[in-house]
């Protein structure tokens, strides 16, 4: 009997103690962590980290169950980006952005009497899914557990549920009336899901499992691929089987840049690594620890970098595999000099002539000087605005194991909900929208068959002296390098700790919005210098508001420490194995 | 004595609970409905899935207007009151001015002698200043409140109800909506 109590007593303590995770909107350990916009998430990491797995096994599982816990946000039907640096000192960048189904063009749009705008919440607006191919190649690279145990968690929170946060309730009922329309299932019964409910998603459960037995590959060559064309087909959507075979997702080297003495690792284009590193660079060429956070100087000159950057960006991001950009000339210290001298210290930029600031990195693909450069003098190049409003979706996600491996991805469906087109308990992404509204001669971002939208999300790993310093990201649309930016100085020029990093109010420096665009927070002096003095026009958000993104924080102290820290916009969470 | 007074006390608290509760009372309403939103939340798109489900004869509108309709074809006018800033900013309308739409609305209603319902459909989450002002500018004209009831712990709904003595019923789950709807519209 003794022996009988013994071994049970032993069963539950191994059981318990093999989930033993902690979670919270900030956590301190030296085991590993996990920082995600949502709680069962991140503890789905920490989870395998426990288990054993490394940052890469943790990261399969954390996207697998982000699909679950914020279907809204990102899933199957999606794509991403991920920068893995591994502790024997590999680097990788996956880039499973979404392609434009083959068939797709302005012209059959427009034979169908569409525009992208009209198709934008159709299946016609979706593009090919990358996130399956992207989980499938970080697995090949550097995952150390079967995929079938990395699946399971999003199984089981799929198949046995849990309880609806404020997020969701509030991004569900946001869109209530799109997904009646379209997604009518995911609904509670056609109504809203409310906060403190219990969501379930058995068609979900149901579609995992089936990668889970037949493989990721059923979702582009197999089963599943033979369903989304028969879907797509009778749903007058542009996916066929042949888009989803065609499908690669591309590993790369990260690309990399510096910012005071610090090792950046970013991702390439058609996403906003070049443009994150380019402000950092010109901002590199002032002061800032000698200001604080809420000095309207320092505002006021990442405010301008960030303009800058992005009239920038919109010239010389697109997807390298169809275009020939000098992006890496956009993110060399030389030509930042010159986006340096463009800054005026005492005035905003115009907004009415924010691309009269388009500089020119050309001349700057073959190394020279600023110097050299600006002497022969410069030739600017057409940029080209674009209007769309793009929603505070996607999500991102941080971890670092015990090891030292590290895992920055983001994922999303573009908008909330993407196209709202529900297909087997997820939603298809719009990320066609991300392309030129219609065809415009000589623009870097025209619809086209097999290419990659352009966006601007940016999971991104500092390094100082080889080691592991900052895992960063954050949703947020065409916020995300803003908010980025502020984190970078945040955390390097203002040292400030992760959390609080993640706590300082957030502001704009975005072409498509013409006042500044800040949160509650700054002092009253600091937006009246801005306003009266710099001739900001401001537009001041409530305290926290998601429009200026949901970051998810690892940061690695000297120690070894690693401290986790959730968005406070979107109630993420941190989380770490007790062992 | 003591026991009387008990027993009357009860007696009292369960007639005025039946005074502000419904067809208690042999109240009635009638088809056809009209259906719009007061403040621009998702309530009132949620309230014509509840109609479709009980076969309710509804005309919806989110922007419904005394200028785009005669209200005096419908026999009911059922306002589903819940603020939201990104429904306004979507329908490209302030709260003053939607505020001024329903209230014509209602008016107009009263005139006619379509009945008023004030409905909150999406309970707490909608209790915010301006919803509240919604309910408080609207309260004269209502001739019944469905209310989803944690919207009404402090009592707020309860309070309107009995000063005007008209009813109020309260039900748990959103989709509970269709047995209130059920009893008054007698489907």
């Amino acid at each position: 009997m003794k022996k009988v109590v013994l071994f049970v007593t032993l069963v539950v303590f191994a059981f318990t103690a093999s989930f033993a995770t902690v979670t919270a909107p900030t956590v301190a350990s030296s085991n590993g962590m996990v920082a995600a916009v949502n709680n069962y998430a991140a503890e789905v990491g920490a989870k395998i980290l426990e288990m054993g797995g490394n940052a890469v096994d943790a990261a399969i599982a954390v996207s697998f169950a982000l699909g679950v816990v914020e279907p809204y946000a990102s899933g199957l039907g999606g794509e991403g980006y991920a920068v893995i640096t591994m502790a024997d000192g590999r680097k990788f960048a996956i880039d499973f952005r979404s392609t434009a189904p083959m068939a797709a063009s302005y012209e059959a749009l427009s034979e169908l009497g569409l525009t992208l705008s009209k198709a934008n919440y159709t299946p016609r607006g979706a593009c090919v899914p990358g996130v399956p191919a992207g989980i499938k190649e970080a697995w090949l690279l550097g995952a150390t557990m079967p995929l079938k145990d990395l699946i399971q968690p999003a199984i089981d929170l799929a198949r046995d549920g849990f309880i609806v946060d404020e997020t969701f309730a509030q991004t569900t009922s946001d869109k209530y009336e799109l997904v009646l329309e379209n997604g009518f299932d995911f609904l509670n019964e056609g109504f809203v899901w409310e906060a403190g409910s219990v969501f379930t998603n058995p068609q979900l459960a149901e579609t995992l499992e089936r990668i889970k037995e037949e493989g990721i590959d059923t979702f582009y060559t197999g089963s599943l691929a033979d369903e989304i064309e028969e879907f797509m087909i009778e749903n007058d959507g542009f996916i066929r089987k042949s888009d989803l075979e065609m499908y690669r997702a591309i590993v790369r080297e990260p690309l990399h840049g510096t910012y005071r003495g610090y090792d950046l690792y970013v991702p390439h284009p058609p996403v906003s690594g070049p443009q994150f590193i380019a402000v950092l660079n010109t901002l590199e060429n002032y002061n800032l620890p000698a200001m604080s956070w809420d000095d309207p100087l320092a505002v006021h000159i990442i405010q301008q970098a960030l303009v800058l950057g992005d009239v920038d960006r919109r010239a010389y991001i697109s997807d390298p595999e169809f275009y020939d950009l000098p992006y890496e000339a956009f993110m060399s210290k030389e030509y930042a000099k010159t986006r340096f001298m463009a800054i005026n210290l005492s005035q905003a930029f115009d907004p009415a002539s924010y691309y009269d600031y388009q500089g020119n990195a050309y001349p700057f693909a073959d190394g020279s000087s600023y110097e050299e450069v600006l002497l022969e003098a410069l030739e600017s190049v057409a940029a080209n605005e674009s209007g769309v409003e793009e929603s505070p979706s996607t999500t991102h996600f941080s971890i670092v194991d015990k090891d030292g491996n590290a895992v920055a991805w983001t994922q999303t469906i573009s908008s909330f909900f993407g196209t709202s087109v529900y297909f087997k308990g997820f939603f298809f992404n719009n990320e066609m929208y991300n392309f030129a509204s219609s065809y415009r001669e000589g623009d870097v971002i025209n619809l086209t068959g097999g290419m990659r939208p352009r966006t601007t999300i940016c999971p991104t790993i500092i390094q100082k002296d080889g080691k592991v310093r900052w895992v960063i990201g954050t949703p947020g649309g065409g916020r995300i390098i803003s908010t980025m930016v502020q984190l970078a100085v945040d955390l390097i020029d203002f040292n400030m700790p992760v959390d609080q990093a993640i706590r300082t109010p957030k502001f704009v420096g975005y072409t498509t919005y013409k006042d500044l665009r800040i949160e509650e927070g700054y002092p009253q002096t600091t937006l009246d210098f801005l306003e009266k003095v710099l001739g900001h026009q401001l537009n001041v958000y409530s305290y926290p508001d998601l429009f200026f993104g949901g970051p998810n924080l690892v940061s690695v102290e000297e120690n070894g420490l690693m401290i986790g820290a959730g968005s406070i916009r979107r109630l993420g969470s941190a989380s770490a194995p007790e062992f | 004595m003591k026991r009387l007074l008990i027993v009357l006390l009860i007696i009292g608290v369960v007639s005025v609970g039946f005074a502000a509760d419904g067809t208690e009372q042999g109240f009635v309403l009638e088809e056809p409905v009209a259906v719009t939103s007061a403040g621009q939340s998702p309530g009132a798109l949620q309230f014509t899935v509840v109609a479709k489900m009980v076969k309710l004869e509804y005309t919806f509108e989110k922007l419904l207007s005394v200028e785009t309709v005669d209200i005096s074809q419908f026999k009911t006018l059922v306002l589903v009151v819940g603020a939201s800033g990104k429904g306004l900013g979507a329908a490209n309308i302030d709260i003053e001015a939607e505020i001024l739409r329903v209230k014509s609305l209602a008016e107009a209603a009263e005139k006619s002698g379509v009945k008023v319902v004030i409905c909150n459909l999406e309970g707490e989450s909608r209790r915010g200043p301006s919803s509240d002002r919604i309910v408080t500018e609207l309260a004269p004209f209502a001739d019944a409140y469905f209310v989803k009831s944690d919207a009404d712990q402090d009592g707020f709904f309860t309070t309107f109800s009995e000063k005007a003595g008209v009813p109020l019923a309260t039900f748990e789950k959103t989709v509970d909506l269709k047995d209130v709807l059920a009893e008054y519209f007698g489907k």
